[in-house]
């Protein structure tokens, strides 16, 4: 029994979309400190986790809870779970022509800062605090005055994911596969920013198909999903035995279970 | 409809000028326009008839300036209050046409109108005094911007007719600001000539208030190798019609058209395009965007006429549209008439909603509902605004749209 509150909580959370059932009972809890990994085939719901904690619209929770920092927020707008320190690393980020991308992260890292009683940032006090995390994802500034993910290339889109996540500094990250369509550099410097980002406060959720993102942040948890339900959760090990065995290894798995 | 019954018996105007006799005569004819026709049918008849409604102000309006002058050098002129202006610079000259050169040019084009095509033309002719016609002569070069203002008064239909002329190898930017009042009329006509390799940056940005209606009709005959780009924007009029014209006689020209119309409420708001090449090599990129909300109403028609002889013409029309409520309503109809058989012509329209993904993204990073709605219709509005030749100072547009939605 571990002495300090879960920064997440989730409890036999049922969703669906459009009546069509997607999650059916999934339970995971991230302490502060913790880096969890979830696996599984294409559909089998783990983005869907992912956007139902963000508080996507489009889809309803039938039945189980969300508690986050040890409070209930089933019903909480996308924002206000962004504000209090959700964080969603998008699978596929969206393009928004016409949006600045620096006066986007202006305005996001503004809505965050007022949340914690910190003073919000101008243009000036912005670009300085902006130059210093580009670092961190060793990002090139003239992506800044482009429009929010415009004409960025895959990889560029992700680092642009990881700079929003180091700028907002959440509680809780949930990445969505972040690794997908990054090459083994850009790979790399991902990973590393997302270390840098993490400490011992945080919690982090990465959605993954491989091994290799985990070989450069080592999980705490490892958790295989399958058809809305974590079906298996162990150490760092599951991953390498998911690599090994192929998914057809979680569905006998899932027969099993049945 | 009384200003209509006055124009039936000629009881319109105390001292009509030439001009004013021959719109008359036209009009007595078919006082109204064919309300079942494809550039009527859409119209809002009550709308229409409470355009019609007020009676005819045939005194100057005048306008208080709203804004800090600011430090651009513009040249600016309000149609009612300069009919006579000229001047004379090392590079480059402006001055008002005489009346023989308005009046044989306004005749030459009457000779061209249709009836129903061009009734609001014909309509603003016969309601504008000689006071509320500007003609200008534009040459030379590096002219400074040109703001030219229409102002509607309160209970009230004014006319006003703006005629340009752009000389040979001129190039200008100018910004027509037509404004509209509470419970008011403007009836608006303008005409553009541009000369051979002469360039027109024009904005057009008609800003109503609570009851206002519009009818503004825009003229441009372009010869060739003359450049024409239009940016512009109606917003907030119960009803507002903007009818444009364009001809490239000689073809071998170049048209740019970004426009937008914003419908609030119960509005209606409807703009009309006719855009013909008479010539070969022709070149048109035109973009109109609507945005309907409440129980308003969006319209746009837009013809683009490539007869045989425009062969090698470009030509591309896309209509956008945003609907935000289920209430409000939008009609486009983009056509291509094409008879030459060696051109690009293309056409298209969309109707979408606020993009869901953008705004959950937007969301998800703290930006409230309203933010980013605000940020996405701002990026919405941009393109078209950016293409507005405005002093940012005195018209800032975008604050202005963006309060208003």
């Amino acid at each position: 029994m571990k002495e300090i509150d879960p920064i997440l909580e989730i409890n036999n959370l049922f969703a669906s979309i459009d009546n069509l059932p997607i999650l059916k009972g999934v339970s995971i809890t991230v302490f502060p400190g913790e880096i969890h990994a979830i696996m599984g085939r294409n559909g089998c719901g783990k983005s869907t986790l992912s956007k139902i904690i963000a508080g996507h619209p489009s889809y309803k929770i039938t039945e189980g809870n969300i508690n986050f920092s040890g409070q209930k927020m089933n019903t909480l707008e996308p924002e206000e779970r962004a504000q209090s320190g959700i964080f969603l690393g998008f699978q596929y980020p969206i393009e928004i022509p016409g949006v600045s991308n620096l006066e986007f992260l202006r305005v996001s890292t503004n809505a965050r800062r007022k949340f914690l009683n910190k003073e919000e940032l101008d243009t000036f006090d912005f670009e300085e605090l902006v130059k210093e995390k580009l670092e961190l994802v060793k990002m090139d500034p003239a992506f800044l005055s482009r429009s929010v993910n415009q004409g960025f290339s895959g990889g560029e889109k992700k680092r642009n994911e990881i700079l929003q996540m180091a700028l907002l500094e959440p509680k809780i990250a949930i990445l969505d596969e972040t690794d997908s369509g990054l090459d083994i550099d850009a790979l790399r410097i991902v990973a590393s920013g997302i270390k840098k980002i993490s400490n011992d406060q945080t919690g982090i959720i990465l959605i993954t198909h491989y091994q290799r993102l985990l070989d450069e942040i080592k999980p705490d948890y490892v958790h295989v999903m399958s058809d809305g339900q974590i079906i298996k959760t162990g150490g760092s090990d599951l991953a390498l035995e998911l690599e090994k065995n192929g998914y057809e290894w979680t569905d006998n798995l899932k027969r099993e279970i049945n | 409809m009384q200003i209509i019954e006055k124009i039936k018996t000629n009881q319109l105007i105390d001292n009509p000028t030439e001009i004013q006799k021959i719109c008359l005569r036209k009009l007595q004819l078919n006082p109204l326009p064919n309300i079942k026709s494809e550039l009527w049918r859409l119209s809002n008849k009550s709308k229409f008839s409470n355009f019609l409604k007020f009676t005819l102000n045939q005194k100057n309006t005048t306008y208080k300036k709203p804004y800090p002058i600011n430090n651009q050098e513009v040249i600016r002129l309000t149609i009612g209050e300069n009919s006579s202006f000229q001047l004379e610079r090392k590079h480059y000259s402006i001055k008002t046409l005489n009346k023989e050169e308005l009046v044989n040019h306004i005749k030459k084009d009457i000779s061209n109108f249709d009836q129903n095509e061009n009734w609001s033309e014909c309509f603003n002719l016969c309601l504008s005094s000689e006071k509320n016609i500007l003609g200008l002569k534009i040459s030379g070069r590096e002219i400074p911007p040109l703001e030219i203002l229409s102002v509607a008064s309160s209970g009230a239909l004014n006319a006003k007719t703006l005629i340009i002329f752009v000389e040979k190898n001129c190039n200008i930017d100018l910004l027509q600001i037509n404004l509209g009042a509470e419970n008011s009329s403007l009836s608006l006509a303008t005409y553009f000539c541009l000369e051979e390799n002469s360039t027109v940056n024009h904005g057009v940005v008609s800003y109503g208030e609570d009851k206002a209606h519009l009818l503004n009709s825009l003229n441009v005959v372009q010869k060739s190798k003359s450049e024409y780009n239009l940016g512009s924007l109606h917003f907030k009029f119960n009803y507002a019609r903007f009818e444009i014209r364009i001809k490239q006689i000689e073809g071998d020209a170049k048209t740019n058209i970004k426009g937008m119309q914003i419908a609030k409420r119960n509005e209606q708001i409807a703009t009309y395009t006719k855009i013909e090449f008479n010539g070969p090599d022709g070149f048109l990129d035109q973009i109109n965007k609507s945005l309907a909300d409440d129980k308003s109403h969006a319209i746009f028609e837009g013809s683009i006429i490539v007869p045989k002889i425009a062969q090698k013409t470009d030509a591309s029309q896309l209509s956008r549209n945003l609907l935000l409520s289920k209430h409000a309503q939008i009609d486009t109809k983009p056509q291509l008439e094409i008879v030459a058989d060696d051109v690009k012509c293309k056409h298209g329209a969309t109707i979408s909603q606020l993009n869901e993904d953008e705004l959950f993204y937007m969301r998800s990073r703290g930006l409230t509902l309203t933010e980013a709605n605000k940020l996405q219709l701002s990026s919405y509005f941009q393109e078209i605004i950016s293409f507005i030749p405005v002093s940012k100072e005195r018209w800032d547009l975008l604050d202005k749209l963006l309060k208003e939605i």
